[in-house]
């Protein structure tokens, strides 16, 4: 497991007490670890842990819901802001 | 074939109780028999919810930058978006509420529903009234439109909301939830809300019996120009502020 993948699987069990598998590519919102509101608070997790900054569009499932995904385009924008 | 049959029926017929709870899910079995009886007959189970209107943003200012709040008056375009009909948008606007529209470039992405003082419930027979109404308000039909759900919708329809109703000095927004609304009520718990009361309405046709946790507690109605009047008092996140006060000494 990556270290971003590590420390948003720690928020998320945090945030929601879940304590069992997360597999990164696993739709959380379809297993129901996540709803509509809780993603939105990781993707904000993220943008202050990993300095970067999303556009309100890229706010959506496909982005958010797979810890996979949302690494990927951490790692977009960090690139895109050549960090 | 025939044990398959029995099994599916046996988690129907567990299903509520499972996801409810024993009392509640009792009463959803209930109201889904007695509406197969007749569509006139039905039991309603509300929680009544207060919901601080906090100084933190909901949304990160750059997540926040391109949406806009804007007041949606009834001859509005926007109104033929909501799904409600329009008798019900007429009637809510004569009984003096507010509908505020959340706008992403101008598109709208989801909208919620305000009244001051006191709220008419539209589902049965009964008034909601505020007892602090200075502060408070009561919100209903909080929609995001469907292409938004999944994404910032939700939050940014509440956050547009809370800077509406900041401004204007309010500090609870109060609520009516259907308790067999699973996912309403899992949203509202990430907003600090707190249960000020329940109510329980029995319709047959035009009699309705209603049972709740606020005086008058047992009412019955069988016409229109009879309902209960709830008051709504936001003593238990009062009771918290003074409790964070108190901690911070």
């Amino acid at each position: 497991m990556n270290d971003e993948t590590e420390l948003l699987t720690k928020y998320i069990r945090t945030e929601t007490g879940y304590a069992g598998d997360i597999n990164p590519d696993e739709d959380l919102l379809k297993v129901g670890i996540l709803d509509s509101f809780s993603i939105v608070s990781l993707a904000m997790f993220a943008q202050e842990q990993f300095g970067v900054e999303f556009e309100g569009e890229e706010m959506v499932r496909e982005n958010l819901s797979k810890l996979s995904a949302l690494v990927a385009l951490i790692r977009q924008k960090q690139s895109s802001a050549g960090k | 074939m025939q044990f398959e049959s029995l099994q599916n029926l046996w988690r129907r017929a567990i299903g509520p109780f499972k996801e409810f709870g024993a009392m509640a899910g009792a009463l959803y079995a209930a109201d889904q028999v007695l509406r197969r009886l007749s569509p006139q007959v039905g039991i309603y189970v509300y929680e009544l919810m207060v919901q601080p209107i906090g100084g933190k943003k909901l949304l990160s200012a750059n997540l926040a930058k391109n949406l806009t709040f804007a007041e949606i008056g009834r001859s509005d375009p926007a109104i033929d978006l909501m799904p409600a009909r329009p008798e019900i948008k007429r009637a809510r606007f004569d009984q003096g509420a507010i509908c505020l529209g959340v706008f992403r470039r101008e598109k709208l992405i989801g909208y919620a529903w305000f009244c001051f003082n006191t709220y008419e419930e539209d589902e049965v027979r009964c008034t909601y009234a505020l007892a602090v109404p200075d502060q408070s308000v009561f919100d209903f039909d909080f929609y995001i439109l469907p292409e938004h759900r999944m994404g910032i919708g939700f939050l940014a329809v509440w956050h547009g909301a809370n800077e509406y109703l900041r401004a204007r000095d309010v500090r609870y927004t109060f609520s009516r939830l259907t308790r067999f609304n699973v996912a309403s009520r899992r949203a509202h718990a990430h907003l600090g809300w707190k249960c000020v009361g329940k109510a329980l309405f029995f319709q047959a046709y035009r009699v309705e019996l209603m049972l709740a946790t606020l005086a008058p507690f047992i009412f019955l109605s069988w016409s229109g120009k009879s309902r209960p009047r709830l008051r709504l008092w936001p003593d238990k996140l009062r009771a918290q502020d003074v409790g964070q006060a108190g901690d911070m000494r």
